[in-house]
């Protein structure tokens, strides 16, 4: 079953502007928070147990607490560079309710003391950055956001910035070169953006599902949050499903849902006459899982660590009997190798390296040893880098060669896919 | 100071101090190609790696600040792995070019291959292709292929000149260094980029294909092209002198060194040296041995009373050569001893980075032997003793780098004034062509001594390889002139 | 001859001040200049220099790294089409080759009238009603062959 906290109000138009979101309880947890210190806040994030909802899924609130304890000026950075392929539950969320967003970073703005805040949106995604624009300034006009909101004292000023096209912006310190306005390079840590961030500040950088959980741990208090999920893995999440499945879309869940029961009862399962073989559980990143391991899996941050894999954005990709992984592997490997910053060596060539190995092998000029050169490379790439894209290439890589070694050495035999019994030419014209 | 313990060996090091450098200090070899001790920290290469106690993960050297009691390797299985595997990711894409690559010698990727490679690469899909011989102006020249990103030179242009002309193009494995549309890099500094750069893509156009690094010996010394008195490596062998480099003191030129600099040995080569004497008689000019043409002046000064005779220093000479000379002035007589400032309107700039405006390299020295010896004679006495034919023979000891000295020819004809003018000078000079006497000197890797810079700090120079065998030192040129016999051997 | 636009530099200048340094405003600079010319030109990389007063180099270097700005001139109406696993499992690669059929282009090249550029482009956010495309920023779902006619007859029309 569905539970749904943050997405309940998605499917009214009217929550998408301020006089409609207001109708539904929004802002009223600004006076809320008003009435309390913001170390208490921070303490309640802590003790609901919120996680990072953007992929790495560290706690929020300890994450806060390394800021400095001092009056330095500080930012709180909204990471809506939703790229990791699979994922679009940002996109959903601004795209029906702005305010959410915006009322979740004035009080997180105020739990950290922080009085300047950025939404970082991918650039290809003009049509919210045009709806952000217009819903903050919604929240200026009524008094929500600049000097002195509601009479508590508190200023907060909240802009929108544009990325570019560059997938490693989703990084935290990506992000904060980017916005600085250098290339989305990750910087190196430490020292880490709490301690030193944009323009060398104190900086905190949340995702946007993870600061508008924000506003309902307030609403609602820490045991109504905890309710949901599992002891660690707290609360509701949003999930992105797509790929095979009869219903793709945004499924807010809580956190130890049965991923079998989303993809049956939310999803409506497969497609007629399909059998379900892979799911990759937490965006392209995350190790994929053959269908046995799918099948047992529950979707919390313990239970996919338990089956060598990860929620991270909590994008799951639906994979069916009738994919050639090899073919998708490629597709994967494509992906890192065009987004990778090129700044570590490891991961400049050898996401290039391996995107070339599995494209040889798909276009059925591969060699036997380079289904051991895939893994090879791969796993010399994780660990060496200042961020973890290298990683992100190498796990899809390590977990497709060994769970569907298979396909791959069909592939290298006959120079055809074992699904589809055809070249490459003959798939793809 | 903090206790640490570097690949078994317990070294002490300062607070502050980072794991590479730890290395370095416990003299334990550690590969790396992006860190620079001038430059801020990348962590791009990935390859200083290390293996710190208690810690879960590889770490890199260069970004790891030494703790109290830390306990740090890089010679267990597990880091030597990464290390190779390092060493491979440079290598897939690297052209391998090294028959033909001005770095082979002195690569970091070489020397990284002959200890950790030597096998057959792993990699065997196409290589990215990219821009090779690209021109940077009339410097510099850049192949992007052989290029392994560290970005060194990016800080360099960034942090040290402050310019940011060289950037990182594009992403992942298609990323170049390059200027924006090609544009020359030509700030003063550019040709530090060829040093600092790790392999061959970045190369001098001035020392491209002349020599093979192997066949050159270096020596230290002082750069002679300025006041600042970087100290430099230059390069030569039995062929001549191929290059200059900087070397590092962190007092005076850090690693750096400017592009006027990389000159200063241009004019030591055979080609461009006086190597005989000349005396111009009325048949036309005589050659002669240099001591022979020095002998020559010493029965000329005998003409003359004591203050008809007149020196022009310049600030080009080393402190034992003046301090040397100063005493045969004295032993001469004179107190007609002058400075000729080359630039007096440029002699105090300073670019705020090495640059200073005293093209000279011992100006400091040259005035503290002339007050040593309460010589204060001023230039316009010198003027006005000329124009009034007080002086009938003049010797200038020459400028050696003579393009700081663009008045030359004007000056010539001032001195020319004088009955007899006898010119020192290891290279030749149009303006010297109607002087009497013209006698080859030693140039400054020729002669052992010191400088003393604009700031007071004496620096030794070196004696590397003769070219002009005959030349004389400042001070053989002027015991001769005094009327001393020369000891053979006892030249500086 | 490279000549941005009046109110386009006002942006530019209010960009400067709108974040805490003028570095911020390379990102919003380089769209004003795409949005004028469909694609950013090495002029316009200097002129941006010159009226941001920020070094060339740094300019390029940011312009470069991100793949939405054009780094040859591109047509008016620009299909990117996620060739990403979601869309790739819906046919996003074969329609790609279809559009490009369709318009006589090749993926990354812009049609001979200069109206058409088609791209494949990594992941856009929009998996659950894949395959998609934009075109420029607008984004088209849930596409097939005939939407994909109806789209470029519409496109066509304009002018």
């Amino acid at each position: 079953m569905e539970a749904k906290i943050i997405s309940e109000h998605y499917t009214k138009d009217e929550f998408i502007g301020i006089d409609g979101y207001k109708k539904h309880g929004g802002y009223e947890q600004i006076a809320n928070a008003f009435k309390m210190q913001p170390k208490e806040i921070i303490e309640m994030v802590k003790a609901a147990g919120l996680r990072g909802r953007g992929g790495a899924g560290f706690p929020t609130g300890m994450k806060w607490s390394f800021l400095p304890d001092n009056g330095e000026e500080r930012y709180l950075l909204c990471n809506a560079d939703e790229g990791e392929p699979g994922t679009f539950k940002d996109r959903k969320m601004m795209e029906r309710a702005p305010h959410q967003l915006i009322e979740g970073m004035i009080i997180s703005g105020y739990a950290v003391n922080s009085h300047k805040g950025y939404i970082y949106v991918r650039g290809e995604y003009r049509h919210i950055i045009e709806l952000l624009e217009k819903a903050i300034k919604e929240a200026y006009d009524a008094g929500y956001l600049g000097k002195n909101i509601q009479g508590s004292g508190f200023d907060f000023d909240l802009d929108v910035y544009s990325g570019a096209g560059a997938y490693i912006c989703g990084e935290e310190t990506g992000m904060i070169s980017s916005l600085e306005g250098y290339k989305g390079q990750p910087k190196l840590k430490p020292p880490f953006p709490a301690v030193q961030g944009y323009l060398k500040k104190p900086t905190i950088v949340n995702n946007v599902e993870t600061l508008a959980s924000v506003k309902y741990i307030l609403r609602d208090g820490v045991e109504a949050y905890r309710k949901y999920g599992t002891e660690k893995s707290t609360g509701t999440k949003l999930f992105s499903v797509s790929g095979d499945v009869q219903r793709p879309g945004t499924y807010e869940v809580p956190l130890g849902y049965p991923l079998k029961q989303l993809i049956e009862e939310e999803c409506g399962g497969l497609k007629p006459g399909r059998k379900l073989k892979a799911v990759i559980p937490g965006g392209s990143s995350a190790p994929i899982l053959n269908a046995e391991e799918a099948y047992k899996v529950n979707m919390d941050y313990e239970s996919l660590q338990s089956v060598g894999s990860m929620l991270g954005s909590g994008a799951v990709i639906v994979i069916d009997d009738t994919r050639c992984m090899v073919d998708l592997l490629d597709v994967t490997l494509h992906f890192y190798h065009h987004e990778s910053c090129g700044q570590c060596t490891p991961c400049r060539e050898g996401t290039g390296w391996i995107n070339k190995i599995a494209n040889k092998i798909v276009k059925g000029e591969g060699r036997v040893q380079d289904i051991d050169l895939l893994e090879t490379v791969a796993k010399n790439m994780m660990g060496k880098t200042i961020c973890a894209l290298s990683d992100a290439a190498a796990m899809p890589t390590i977990s497709f060669v060994q769970k569907f070694r298979d396909e791959f050495e069909f592939y290298v035999r006959e120079g055809r896919s074992k699904v589809k019994g055809q070249t490459y030419a003959q798939v793809h014209g | 100071m903090l206790k640490c313990t570097v690949n078994g060996k317990e070294i002490e090091v300062a607070e502050g101090t980072m794991v590479i450098e730890a290395f370095k200090q416990a003299g334990e070899d550690i590969a790396h190609y992006c860190w620079h001790p001038g430059l801020s920290v990348a962590g791009v290469c990935r390859l200083c790696m290390i293996e710190v106690e208690g810690a879960p993960r590889l770490m890199i050297a260069c970004n790891t600040q030494v703790t109290e009691g830390m306990v740090v390797s890089n010679n267990s299985a597990k880091v030597q792995e990464a290390v190779k595997w390092g060493l491979d990711f440079h290598l897939i894409n690297h052209p391998l070019d090294c028959p033909i690559c001005d770095q082979a010698g002195e690569c970091g990727l070489q020397d990284q291959y002959m200890k950790f490679g030597q096998y057959d690469p792993e990699m065997a899909e196409r290589k990215v292709k990219k821009r090779k011989v690209v021109d940077l102006g009339r410097k510099i020249v850049l192949d992007t292929e052989r290029c392994i990103l560290c970005s060194r030179c990016v800080r360099f242009t960034d942090e040290v000149t402050k310019t940011s002309e060289l950037g990182i193009f594009n992403r992942g494995d298609r990323s170049e260094i390059g200027t924006h549309e090609d544009k020359p890099l030509d700030n003063d500094y550019a040709v530090n980029v060829v040093d600092i750069c790790p392999v061959g893509a970045l190369t001098s156009k001035d020392f491209r294909f002349k020599q093979r690094v192997w066949y050159l010996d270096n020596d230290s010394t002082v750069c002679n092209g300025c006041s600042t008195g970087c100290n430099v490596n230059v390069y030569y062998n039995e062929k001549g002198y191929f290059r200059v480099k900087p070397e590092h003191n962190k007092d005076i030129n850090d690693y750096w060194m400017c592009d006027k600099g990389r000159n200063i040995f241009k004019h030591v080569n055979k080609e461009s040296r006086l190597l005989k004497a000349m005396k111009k008689t009325e048949a036309g000019t005589q050659m002669m041995a240099p001591g022979a043409a020095a002998k020559d002046v010493a029965s000329l000064v005998k003409n003359y009373s004591s203050e008809q005779v007149a020196f022009v220093f310049t600030g080009q000479y080393t402190n034992e050569e003046y301090d040397d000379a100063m005493m045969y002035v004295d032993k001469i007589g004179t107190k007609n001893v002058f400075h000729w400032v080359n630039n007096p309107e440029s002699f105090d700039d300073f670019d705020g980075i090495l640059l200073r405006g005293d093209k000279n390299p011992n100006t400091a020295g040259l005035i503290k032997a002339l007050e040593a010896k309460s010589f204060n004679a001023t230039w316009e006495q010198l003027e006005a003793d000329l124009n009034s034919g007080k002086i009938k023979l003049l010797v200038l000891a020459g400028p050696e780098l003579q393009e700081y000295f663009p008045d030359i020819q004007e000056k010539i004809q001032l001195f020319s004034k004088a009955e007899k003018l006898v010119v020192l000078s290891s290279n030749p000079n149009p303006a010297y062509r109607d002087v009497d006497y013209l006698i080859p000197m030693k140039t400054f890797v020729e002669k052992k001594g010191s400088f003393t810079n604009f700031a007071g700090t004496v620096q030794k120079i070196q004696k590397m390889r003769l070219v002009v065998s005959q030349a004389l030192s400042l001070n053989e040129a002027m015991q001769l002139m005094a009327g001393d016999e020369l000891q053979v051997g006892a030249n500086l | 001859m490279f000549q941005l636009a009046n109110e386009r530099v006002e942006k530019i200048k209010s960009e400067m001040k709108r974040y805490e340094t003028k570095q911020s405003a390379i990102i919003p600079a380089l769209y004003q200049v795409q949005e004028q010319y469909g694609w950013v030109s090495k002029e316009a990389i200097d002129f941006l220099s010159e009226l941001m007063e920020i070094p060339v180099a740094e300019i390029r270097e940011v312009f470069t790294f991100y793949t939405m700005f054009n780094q040859k001139p591109t047509g008016k109406f620009h299909l990117q089409v996620c060739t990403n696993i979601s869309c790739s499992m819906a046919g996003g690669r074969e329609l790609t080759d279809y559009i490009c059929k369709k318009l006589n282009v090749k993926a990354g090249e812009t049609s001979a009238d200069g109206k058409f550029s088609v791209s494949k482009v990594e992941c856009l956010g929009s998996c659950d009603t894949a395959p998609v495309m934009q075109n420029n920023f607008e984004y088209h779902e849930n596409l097939n062959e005939a939407k994909i006619d109806q789209i470029i007859e519409s496109l066509q029309k304009l002018n």
